[in-house]
């Protein structure tokens, strides 16, 4: 087995509450390496596409690297792999910190969780033994709540991932945290609702050895230097909130589900205005150099404060009342909610209610008390809260009238801080995402904030550079590396080839890199085909295709560009028809 | 012409916005890292040559992204300032 890797992962069936150890092969280690790749080629292995996602056969995966635990800043990631239950095909969400230093060390390089406990329960696995504790005192509990629960209850040393009571009412976009952090997108928490799991604590003694410890100490070294200087100022300095101001004048700021792109009290969700008022404390995850956590306070407690929340939960909403906006992101980390999907689904609610298609007429742009109000039912599934449990797109169908048209999701995913035809790259990156509509599985944006295209009026030429930024993505959540850390590499494939030679002792080459990456996107695509994925589904709602930005005219996509890019997205990644990938 | 920062640069700037005479994006950063010394470490090259830090990218009336110090300029343009991971 190569150095960085235990060689197993540890199956958990927790209808039994018994845990085995399976062999990987080292070939099969090579060719996914970690986190989202090794993930996916374990489910597709377990035969997860079939599988209806909250079923008690579905899996999942919790995946961790050959990074993990070694002194590579931003390293210590785990990616949580499943069917989703929002779009019903593959989703891999990424998490930090403690929890993937103390998975590796329980002896295994991913944990697999299938089957359903006799009732609500948490897994324990202490240094590789696996056995099952009641949760049942736990019901209901936030995610924090749960994690110090269980911290007095086995011990300090142990690490745990929890669902809050979003997950447990297997809301389709219910996270799983960890030390605030969360497994954000696609619904893993309720995937592990649907398992009658509260939590997850372990804790280990099982290390890896490195192949080549001084080279790897030294290039360690060199990468926390650069993650001090200029290319991540900006995570450091203000976190990915200062993006707001930013894309509010670009006109790329989703306002009122997307029927504008700039919002007229973006300065009051500033950081800048955040400060003002609060006092703000920065935070970062384990071996993390960089620390992008900025955490405002807030009552008597404090709230990590991202763009992707201010954003769904400010001006997607129309709430510009930063106060609201906090305790609402603060409300949806309590419940285990991914705040996009959240807001996305409100907003969509509230457009809704506004051309008179459902009938709730407190549900209204603009209100923070309203908004506070509309999360709580959904992390209940009480009321309206029930329909909106199912994300934008399941409600649509339910509440008719077209009204799909302008629910803000691809595949069932909503979308993320990035107006489609004023970023026109991402739109074709949203399109095509094997998750739905991700920013994190595609950094096209980068494109489009870049003198490589015309961002409003993009052309074929933009494919190729969409489909690089998937590539390396794809790449950095399988090492795992954080991707705030991006800016600081001169050439990514060869640097992440020497950190793979120093901890593995493989002989790998940044052309073995490249071609990995690709074959984990074609290992997503795969799963998805399985899963019953067709061409239709590569597109965008109609809202984007026949309405330019109300603000900015030249900013508008039609039918037939957008066809013609994923025609090509297609064509340059050698897709065929309906069973090409692999 | 009106330059305009955010994110970082506005930080180092230390305002949100400034006025400079310039006809071309070269003179324009010259005049900038002249009257604002903060910003003079994110401005690199010599002579006409000027150009940003890499961590640094700028956009002509938000149109379109532009780096050739030899970019005219017009008195009513608007040449944005912000950190070049836009995203994330
Ligand atoms: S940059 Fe931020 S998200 Fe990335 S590892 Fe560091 S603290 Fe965590």
């Amino acid at each position: 087995m190569p150095f960085g890797y235990h060689g197993r992962y540890l199956r958990i069936d927790v209808s039994r509450g018994v845990g085995e150890y399976v062999p990987l092969d080292e070939m099969v280690l090579r060719q996914y390496l970690g986190g989202s790749g090794l993930g996916v080629r374990l489910l597709l292995d377990e035969g997860a596409p079939g599988f209806d996602p909250l079923s008690p056969e579905a899996p999942i995966v919790f995946a961790f690297s050959p990074l993990v635990g070694s002194p590579l800043t931003t390293s210590a990631k785990f990616a949580v792999v499943s069917k989703s239950p929002l779009t019903e095909r593959i989703n891999d969400s990424l998490a930090s910190s403690g929890f993937a230093v103390a998975g590796k060390r329980c002896g295994c390089d991913a944990l697999m969780i299938v089957g359903r406990a006799p009732e609500l329960s948490v897994v324990i696995i202490d240094d590789g033994d696996v056995r099952l504790e009641s949760a049942v005192e736990h019901r209901g509990a936030t995610c924090r709540e749960t994690e110090s629960a269980l911290r007095s209850r086995l011990g300090a040393n142990f690490r745990i991932a929890s669902i809050g009571p979003a997950g447990e009412n297997l809301v389709r976009y219910a996270t799983v945290s960890h030390d605030g952090r969360h497994a954000g997108r696609g619904g893993s928490g309720a995937v592990l609702g649907s398992k009658d799991i509260k939590a997850i604590a372990l804790r280990g003694t099982q290390t890896t050895e490195w192949a080549h410890p001084r080279e790897l100490t030294e290039l360690s070294r060199s990468l926390s230097k650069r993650s001090f200087g200029p290319a991540t100022a900006k995570y450091r300095e203000l976190g990915t909130a200062t993006n707001l101001l930013t894309f509010n004048r670009f006109g790329a700021l989703p306002t009122r589900n997307f029927q504008s792109g700039s919002f007229e009290e973006a300065a009051s969700l500033s950081p800048e205005q955040l400060t003002a008022t609060r006092s703000k404390t920065r935070d970062s995850c384990v071996a993390c150099t960089i620390g992008c956590e900025h955490i405002y306070s807030l009552g008597d407690g404090g709230v990590r404060v991202e763009y992707e929340s201010l954003f769904a939960l400010g001006s997607l909403c129309g709430v510009g009342d930063a106060d609201a906006v906090l305790r609402a992101s603060k409300r949806c980390d309590e419940l285990g909610l991914d705040t996009i999907s959240a807001g996305g689904t409100i907003a969509f609610a509230m457009e809704c209610v506004e051309r008179g298609w459902l009938d709730e007429a407190w549900l209204r742009f603009g209100s923070g008390d309203v908004l506070l109000r509309a999360i709580e039912l959904i992390g209940s599934r009480e009321g309206i809260g029930n329909l909106l449990a199912e994300g934008s797109r399941r409600a649509a169908y339910a509440i008719g009238h077209g009204s799909i048209a302008i629910a803000p999701q691809v595949k069932g995913l909503e979308i993320p801080g990035y107006e489609p035809r004023a970023l026109q790259t991402m739109a074709l990156g949203f399109a095509v995402g094997a998750r739905g509509a991700d920013h994190n599985r595609s950094g096209a944006y980068e494109v489009d904030f870049s003198d490589k295209v015309d961002r409003r009026h993009v052309t074929l030429d933009a494919v190729r550079h969409a489909i690089e930024t998937e590539d390396k993505a794809a790449l950095m959540d399988s090492l795992i590396m954080c991707k705030f850390l991006r800016g600081v590499f001169t050439d990514f494939y060869a640097e992440s080839a020497e950190m793979l030679r120093d901890v593995t002792g493989w002989d790998v080459s940044a052309d073995e890199l490249r071609e990995t990456a690709r074959r984990i996107v074609s290992a997503r695509r795969q799963f998805n085909l399985l899963a019953g994925w067709t061409p239709a589904e590569d597109t965008l709602p109609e809202r984007f295709l026949n309405t330019p930005l109300p603000n900015d005219p030249a900013a508008s996509l039609n039918r037939e560009r957008l066809d013609d890019l994923v025609a090509e997205y297609h064509r340059q990644r050698g897709h065929s028809g309906a069973h090409d990938a692999e | 012409m009106q330059v305009e920062f955010f994110g970082v640069p506005r930080e180092r700037a230390g305002v949100s916005e400034l006025e400079l005479q310039a006809d071309t994006l070269g003179q324009m950063l010259n005049a900038l890292a002249a009257k604002v010394p903060s910003l003079g470490p994110f401005i690199g090259g010599e002579g006409r040559d000027l150009r940003l830090h890499s961590s640094f990218i700028a956009s002509l009336n938000g149109d379109r992204f532009v780096s050739d110090p030899g970019t005219p300029l017009g008195q009513n343009d608007r040449v944005l300032i912000l950190s070049a991971d836009a995203g994330g």
